[in-house]
């Protein structure tokens, strides 16, 4: 027994003491942002003394996308900018929207970082909710040069916010070899509209026995895709809610039914199912955004057996084929203490750098929305996997054409509960009116208009 | 009849037995395909698991989270065990009024969702400076409600004439509890042991609100980050999913002994 209580005291010495050395002091982190740079760096810079060193802290998601690209930005800018240091801390997306709402809402800055990504869905609701916290940016930002719809959503009574980043321009790429066997060309598949497409599937499916598309039920994305094709969405201009009466929304609602109910839909559960059925060649086609590339590619054995076409659009009035799925932006926060020098980086490498756009294009797949970029050498290379299409190219097109929308401030919201009656629709237990009245009362209830 | 009965029986577990090991299976398969083949869903081992590994270092620094999360478990293990047995010992030895009173006070806590505590908890260690330290993540969570429960219910097994009898040996209170508790106490040890090592092992939410840097991280939360992309390297993911569980199923064997006996409450 003694053995036992001499081992448990020693363990929790030991432990007490690793404590006690292993790590920095805390408390000068939350004092002063600026002396809190840690001692490998300080002897990496001897030309700058520590007070004049500015940090700059950025919270993003996806290590493989937004912080490989935010390195690459950081390397150009700290190339030129050695007084300045960058610190980009990995949070998976919807850790880092709980982390802001509980930093946001406890009226503390000192844990905030200086600059933060957020998804565009999700922009009006930050910006909304806690007016003052991020940092208006308008005449500091060229605005005119990135794409409209991404200058909307940030904007708040006029006041712009943030610097316009990654684009989720959709498009619908589609298996060449599939359609021909049906006997259908690239042609017959350019600027269609969803009931064209339905068409097509069926007559595909009736032929070759092949089906057209993976989708899951569950989820709202392809019907959001349809839905951005309009002007029109959940909300309103002015982000009243608008579900039961909107036509856009009762034909995108029709369409998905109908697509989910065909016999040419592979339905499928969760992101790597729905992935999985193009790489396996279960599907022809796949409508989403411009991330998905980068998925479509993995699969090299089906190099040169794909293209892409603009998304199909709704049937009606002023739909366009250019839609939009997922994208997202960066922030800066009004508490920063470097504020001036992260509007610099993020001016000098998300606004006014070509080059950058072109890099991070080549490297990780990523459509910026700075349009200057897009006549770059990057945008115009044909790829090969692509039956040597112009991929990137096409989608800066296509983003241009994306309409406008203010996505108002509870797009999942509205999302989710318009998906639980769908159910309902699918199975023919509800009129796609009524499941969308009822979906409207659940919203209105739980964002309490 | 019989023997029908008992091959009913074996089938039953042997099925039940399959469905539990399979998302190991899987894990471990995964880890070794990429991440194109696990989402075509092939079942069978592939070459990858290098390339995996070799990724996953690339993109998450993962030998400190992973002594970050041990270091963590560690220390909160011990101080618990330590401090939650000292209260359940006390409040079912020691006799006072108040004591049903504190107690079911006590019990009461563990009605409170965390999300209720998550926003005044972070202003209190933010104001005290405590913010990104690992010690936020272990104070609050060294006397749990539920631990010192088990350890009042299972003092109620501890005989009390040992207790009489050392303190007419003349051990004082805190030579009995240190000598002849815990001692004899052992497999409860284990039991309350194993839950507190795998709770903390696992948090997730309050870590993730008060860590702030990627170099104080636990692997929770590195996994968490692994996953939230546009598209998810899932072979490296099932790597670090396989190290993040080692340290729970070591821990669990090595004490698998004491912790049925544990929960049991039974005195060797």
């Amino acid at each position: 027994m003694k053995k036992l209580l001499s081992l448990l005291l020693v363990m929790c010495l030991g432990i007490t003491l690793a404590v006690g050395c292993g790590k920095s002091s805390p408390t000068s982190s939350n004092e002063d942002n600026n002396n809190s740079t840690s001692n490998e760096d300080n002897q990496d810079n001897n030309s700058t003394s520590n007070e004049d060193k500015q940090k700059i802290t950025i919270w993003a998601w996806d290590p493989n996308f937004n912080i490989a690209i935010m390195n690459k930005a950081k390397d150009l800018y700290t190339a030129n900018n050695s007084n300045v240091e960058i610190d980009i801390v990995d949070i998976a997306k919807s850790d880092l929207e709980q982390k802001l709402h509980t930093n946001l809402a406890s009226g503390l800055t000192t844990d905030l970082p200086d600059i933060v990504l957020i998804e565009d869905y999700n922009a009006q609701k930050y910006l909304q909710a806690y007016p003052g916290s991020f940092e208006p940016l308008t005449n500091k930002i060229n605005y005119d040069d990135f794409a409209n719809y991404k200058v909307e959503l940030m904007t708040v009574d006029g006041e712009m916010y943030g610097v316009p980043f990654d684009s989720g321009a959709s498009g619908m790429y589609y298996r060449k070899d599939y359609l021909e066997e049906a006997g259908y060309t690239s042609d017959d598949l350019e600027n269609i509209t969803w009931d064209e497409y339905i068409a097509i599937a069926q007559d595909m499916y009736n032929k070759t026995g092949r089906k057209m598309l993976s989708t899951d039920p569950n989820d709202g994305g392809l019907m959001r895709i349809m839905l951005n094709t309009t002007n029109q969405w959940y909300f309103d201009a002015e982000g009243n809610v608008n579900v039961a009466d909107n036509e856009a929304m009762k034909e995108a609602a029709r369409i998905y039914s109908e697509i989910c109910n065909a016999d040419f839909t592979k339905i499928t559960t969760g992101w790597s199912e729905w992935v999985g059925a193009i790489n396996t060649g279960d599907v022809a086609t796949i409508t989403t955004g411009v991330w998905i590339t980068g998925s479509v590619k993995a699969e090299e054995s089906q190099s040169g057996l794909w293209r892409v076409a603009p998304t199909p659009r709704l049937n009606v009035e002023g739909a366009v084929n250019a839609s939009n799925l997922g994208g997202s932006s960066w922030y800066v926060l009004s508490s920063s203490k470097s504020k001036d020098a992260a509007i610099d980086f993020l001016s000098k490498t998300y606004d006014q750098n070509t080059d950058f756009y072109q890099e991070i294009l080549i490297d990780k797949g990523a459509v910026g929305s700075y349009i200057p970029s897009q006549s770059g050498s990057a945008y115009s290379a044909q790829d090969p996997f692509f039956d040597n299409q112009v991929v990137f190219g096409s989608f800066s097109q296509w983003m241009q054409k994306i309409p406008s929308i203010n996505y108002g401030l509870y797009t999942y919201e509205a999302d989710a509960a318009i998906m639980k009656y769908m159910f309902d629709v699918y199975s023919g237990k509800l009129s796609i009116d009524d499941a969308l009245k009822k979906a409207e009362e659940q919203l209105l209830i739980q964002i309490q208009e | 009849m019989k023997t029908f009965k008992s091959t009913l029986k074996y089938l039953f577990l042997i099925i039940a037995s399959l469905v539990s090991i399979f998302p190991f299976v899987w894990m471990i398969i995964g880890a070794t395909n990429s991440a194109t083949d696990i989402t075509k869903g092939k079942l069978s081992f592939g070459g990858e698991l290098m390339n995996n590994i070799t990724r996953l270092f690339e993109m998450a620094d993962i030998p400190r989270a992973f002594f970050n999360s041990l270091k963590i478990a560690l220390i909160t293990t011990v101080l618990l065990l330590l401090i939650s047995s000292a209260a359940g010992y006390a409040f079912e030895i020691y006799r006072s009024k108040a004591r049903e009173r504190i107690y079911n006070l006590l019990l009461l806590t563990m009605m409170i969702p965390f999300a209720a505590l998550m926003i005044p908890l972070y202003k209190m260690f933010a104001m005290n400076g405590l913010s990104n330290t690992h010690s936020a993540i272990i104070l609050p969570t060294i006397a749990t409600a539920y631990i010192i429960f088990f350890f009042r219910q299972t003092t109620k097994a501890f005989p009390k004439d040992l207790m009489q009898a050392a303190r007419v040996d003349g051990l004082n209170e805190f030579q009995i509890f240190f000598y002849i508790f815990i001692p004899t106490m052992k497999s409860s040890y284990a039991a309350a042991g194993i839950i507190a090592f795998m709770t903390s092992w696992n948090n997730f939410l309050w870590p993730l609100i008060i860590l702030q840097s990627n170099e104080q991280k636990t692997m929770t939360l590195v996994l968490s980050s692994l996953s939230s992309a546009y598209f998810p390297e899932f072979g490296s993911i099932m790597v670090a999913i396989i190290i993040a569980t080692l340290p729970t199923i070591l821990v669990f064997f090595l004490l698998q002994r004491y912790f049925v006996e544990g929960m049991m409450g039974s005195i060797k």
